[in-house]
């Protein structure tokens, strides 16, 4: 078990970010989802022990965060959202330092800042100021930070936001590779939903300080019912015309059609009527709920 | 790649461009910013795309006429963007930038911003309140901004670059900091300004937020033109990369003994996970076409067809990381 | 095996407990301090006093041991009254003190320019650049936060008063090579470290609570200019105009009895006469006037507000100046006591007022930074 909270409940004077939360997270790569004032922020801080909770208790790690917050504090790493770096400062003394602050002894955290900041993929780069850096470096940087004493969990907050396509993917690989091949436990804060898939395995989505729903991502993508996705070369409409007057359901939308085969029939019959009409099929899979489909069903339920 | 001179992409010539570039190259001191971009984009949206540092923050400001360009001209609707305030009554920014009067009222904001387009006050009150209806953001009109989350302050924005009913929208990372809903909220407004006929341009690093907008891009590098057309027409032109095509298939070393005789199958590799194979060939044309034949006879049904690379990231992917 | 995995390694070593977490924060700190250019020409500049205070406890240590290499100087030390150039020993714990005295006095400023230099940015920056997430989602409390920054400050300013205190110390006891001067003067030793030590908590705790009062540092750097100037200028003009109330007094009951400015008189001799009568009738009127000073000083609430003028009371009730100034002066006439006690010393009005300010900013200081810094339990 990675986390647990059972009925934790803190407010802010009139505002109520965590009502009555309640849940459970295995270990692994753990997505955490949600509007914004839902209370991702503060279920974060409670978990790093940051700020006391009104009621309820929780653990994390095995350790209750309202107690031991200082040994959860030495096992976890962080790497908050805003750019956190301070000026006149070189990289590798920049990583050094994060680990120092931690506890390790001066020159076990110059040893683990090099060879974390090699992981990382910044070369020559950590000799020269923070301030030097392009944003994707300095996301990096971060993360350097936040794992250079090594923790069990890692979390981390919105590390993809304004980065360009090719700083997103490196930080998704780092992540990725942290998280399933290191054993390291991740939880990973985003709104960007395509990267929260491609790292993590598990997904907890809150809202107005509740527990909305949580469960492994392949599970809740489940296939539809006998429902595909399928996309021609050329014009859909004669084909979903043919295809409606053989028995199946038909939905267009744009350029994709949604087909439901009834049960006597196979996916076959798509591929005749293609034949038939000398279509070129150019995508065709059963219909599963994308992330952001799940996600904005669970926010909108009342 | 077969590239096209610059300035010789073929149009068609129904369609009349709303904002225009003609050899426009602009750099500062001896930084360049642009160089010799020739652009036309029509009515709908477009994605402007590119790593950091090609030049689309000076491609935005060009056209809004922030900037004057060192050489060459920049129109909109036809007419020079350069010292033309009347212009921007038809243009709308929202820019990247979090810069608000802090004291203000989100209300107050996109009223002022209306009287400024040079509306009458009757007229700004209505278009303020629609404006901010159409946002999501009536409820919190009346709280000053400090008070807002990054997601409201987004909204804002787009509010404010909306209240005036501009023809051209220039839109630069209008969807950073907001949630999944917002996020929804705020792509169905700019479909449907698309769908009225105006032009929007939307400049943004999160490739699959373009993708599900528009399949029209223009995509810089180092200040250059790279491409720029539909996702699907610029992939096919990119002759260096073989087409992938994942095929599902429950007799799959079967099917993978049938299709490794087509000659335009240039690869087939095993995906034993997904019980299916990945296959390379440079006619996908001619590839799609034997498909159903070859899924009806023999006993290799196809379950699932899809293009692994046939999509935007992949396209930025081949075009930019040389 | 022969290729070793240069992936992400595990590390399984030592952490040390949260109570030395400050020292990294203040290496840190010091470090980045050094950096500055013009930290390490002022601190290099900041040894000049050292090095005068050095010089003349050896010159004292030579002079009791009546050495030779004295002969060529002893025409500088002219000034010093015969009675102490005669019996240097009996002397010798005044004119350490009195030494000590004017180093620190000269060190106290030197140490507000230091705290200048390296001071506001300590919590300032961590604010402006959002570090503090960085520094709390660690095992550190707040405390062990505030003390790595108070020792920054700590560390430089014993760089500047307590090293050439020490030094000058064991330097003017080799050179006197007489042991019975620790006996005399240890005591002063401990009082400088101490004054040191106050200096460093009362203005280290003040700097630091102006600095997490903004994200710009060029306001923090006003407020300290602000502290430490304009108080003191306050004080002292506030001090001036209760002089001249004083002098107003003083000069209106002479203007009472003398019925003109300058007397005139046919007869040479009268007029000479007078001129001295009314001469002597001013210098009265002076040296009652120097006397109310003194007086009043004792009582006088002014001096409270100049935060130097605080340390440097503190600072001289610790060393116990105003008791070796005593000594000294018993050689000069009677009359010249007073003033010149109050020329030196300055207001004395009882040191535990100054205390209780300093208690009070202080407290302040801490109140502030508890409010500032909150260990992120808000709601944005």
């Amino acid at each position: 078990m990675l986390f647990r909270f059972e009925s934790v409940t803190k407010t802010y004077g009139a505002v109520t970010a965590l009502n009555n939360l309640t849940l459970a997270v295995p270990e692994g790569a753990v997505g955490l989802l949600g509007p914004n004032g839902s209370g991702k922020t503060t279920m974060i801080r409670s978990l790093l022990g940051l700020i006391p909770v009104d009621r309820g208790s929780g653990e994390i790690l095995g350790l209750d965060f309202r107690h031991r917050q200082l040994d959860i504090r030495r096992q976890v790493g962080f790497a908050p959202e805003d750019e956190c770096l301070f000026p006149r400062v070189v990289g590798v003394e920049f990583v050094g330092y994060a680990g120092e602050l931690v506890g390790m002894l001066p020159k076990d955290a110059m040893q683990r800042a090099h060879e974390v900041l090699d992981y990382v993929g910044l070369g020559e780069a950590r000799y020269r100021k923070v301030e030097s850096y392009s944003t994707g470096m300095k996301q990096r940087l971060k993360l350097a930070s936040a794992i250079v004493h090594d923790p069990r969990l890692l979390i981390l907050d919105e590390p993809t936001n304004g980065m360009d396509p090719a700083g997103r993917d490196e930080i998704i690989e780092l992540a990725r590779d942290l998280s399933h091949n290191k054993g390291m436990s991740l939880l990973f804060s985003s709104h960007l939903l395509p990267d929260v898939e491609a790292v993590c395995d598990h997904v907890v989505v809150l809202g107005a300080g509740r527990l909305l729903t949580q469960g492994s991502i392949q599970e809740m993508k489940q296939e539809h019912n006998r429902w595909f996705e399928v996309r021609l070369k050329d014009d859909l409409a004669p084909y979903a015309r043919r295809l409606a007057a053989l028995g199946c359901s038909t939905e267009c939308r744009d350029d994709l059609l949604r087909v439901q085969i009834p049960p006597e029939r196979s996916t076959s019959v798509l591929w005749e009527v293609a034949a038939e009409q000398r279509k070129q099929i150019r995508y065709l899979r059963p219909q599963r709920s994308t992330l952001e489909e799940i996600f904005l069903k669970a926010v909108e339920e009342p | 790649m077969d590239p096209q001179p610059t300035g010789e992409i073929p149009r068609s010539p129904e369609v009349k461009p709303l904002v225009a570039f003609h050899d426009v190259s602009k750099w500062y001191g001896n930084v360049i910013g642009l160089n010799k971009l020739t652009l036309r984009i029509p009515p709908g949206v477009t994605g402007l795309l590119g790593p950091n540092g090609a030049g689309k923050s000076t491609l935005l400001q060009l056209a809004t006429g922030q900037l004057y360009p060192s050489q060459g001209s920049v129109e909109v609707l036809g007419q020079k963007v350069w010292n033309n305030s009347s212009l921007n009554r038809q243009i709308g920014l929202c820019p990247e930038q979090d810069a608000f009067y802090e004291w203000m009222t989100g209300w107050d904001f996109v009223y002022t911003s209306a009287r400024l387009a040079g509306m009458c006050r009757s007229d700004a009150r209505d278009a303020a309140a629609r404006t901010l209806e159409s946002v999501g953001m009536t409820k919190a009109r009346d709280r000053v901004v400090r008070g807002y989350s990054k997601g409201m302050r987004q909204r804002t924005k787009m509010a404010q670059s909306l209240v005036h009913d501009p023809q051209v929208l220039f839109l630069d990372e209008p969807l950073t900091g907001t949630d999944p809903v917002a996020r929804r909220d705020l792509m169905d407004i700019i479909q449907r300004l698309a769908e009225r006929g105006k032009s929007v341009l939307v400049s943004s690093h999160v490739l699959h937020e373009v993708q599900s907008l528009t399949s029209r891009i223009v995509l810089l590098n180092h200040g250059r033109l790279v491409a720029e057309g539909h996702v699907r027409e610029i992939r096919d032109l990119i002759d260096k990369h073989a087409h992938q095509i994942v095929l599902v298939c429950d007799n799959y070393r079967k099917l993978a003994g049938r299709i490794i005789h087509w000659d335009d199958v240039e690869g087939v590799r095993i995906l034993a996970g997904q019980s299916g194979l990945l296959v390379e060939t440079r006619a996908p044309d001619a590839f799609y076409g034997r498909l159903p034949e070859l899924s009806l006879s023999g006993d290799t049904p196809i379950r699932e067809v899809y293009s692994d690379d046939d999509n935007l990231e992949a396209v930025f992917k081949y075009l930019v990381n040389k | 095996m022969p290729i070793f995995d240069q992936g992400y390694q595990h590390w399984s070593g030592q952490l040390s407990g949260h109570a030395w977490r400050w020292l990294a924060i203040t290496r840190h700190g010091v470090r980045t301090g050094m950096k500055i250019r013009i930290m390490r020409l002022f601190l290099f500049l900041a040894w000049m006093p050292a090095l005068a205070l050095v010089f003349t406890l050896c010159i004292w240590g030579l002079l009791e041991r009546k050495s030779d290499l004295m002969a060529p100087i002893m025409q500088f030390l002219s000034f010093m009254r015969p009675e102490i150039l005669a019996d240097p020993r009996h002397y010798r714990v005044e004119i350490w003190t009195i030494a000590y005295d004017l180093f620190l006095m000269v060190e106290l400023r030197v140490a507000m320019v230091l705290i200048l230099l390296v001071g506001p940015n300590l919590i300032s920056q961590d604010l402006r650049f959002n570090a503090l997430p960085l520094y709390f989602s660690r095992p550190l409390r707040r405390i062990d936060y505030f003390l790595g920054k108070l020792g920054v400050i700590a560390v430089f300013l014993a760089m500047v008063i307590m090293a050439p205190a020490l030094l000058g110390y064991f330097l003017g006891l080799l050179f006197s090579l007489d042991i019975t001067i620790l006996r005399d003067t240890f005591p002063l030793l401990l009082s400088t470290l101490a004054y040191g030590l106050l200096v460093s908590l009362s203005a280290g705790l003040l700097v630091l609570a102006l600095s997490s009062l903004s994200r710009n540092t060029r306001y923090v750097i006003l407020f300290w200019l602000g502290i430490w100037f304009v108080t003191g200028i306050t004080s002292q003009m506030l001090q001036e105009v209760s002089r001249e109330q004083r002098r107003h007094t003083v000069y209106a009951d002479i203007a009472r009895h003398q019925p003109a400015m300058m007397p005139r008189s046919s007869d040479p001799f009268e007029q000479m006469r007078r001129q001295r009568e009314w001469q002597r009738e001013w210098d009265r009127a002076e040296q009652k006037l120097q006397a109310a000073d003194a007086a009043a000083s004792k009582t006088d609430w002014r001096p409270l507000i100049s935060y130097t003028g605080n340390l440097s009371r503190l600072g001289q009730q610790l060393l116990g100046t105003t008791k070796a100034w005593r000594v000294v002066i018993v050689l000069m006439p009677a009359d010249q006591r007073e003033s010149f006690l109050y020329d030196y010393t300055g207001p004395q009005y009882p040191w535990y007022w100054s205390a209780i300010v300093l208690a009070a900013l202080f407290g302040c200081s801490a109140w502030i930074l508890n409010r500032r810094v909150k260990s992120l339990d808000r709601l944005k």
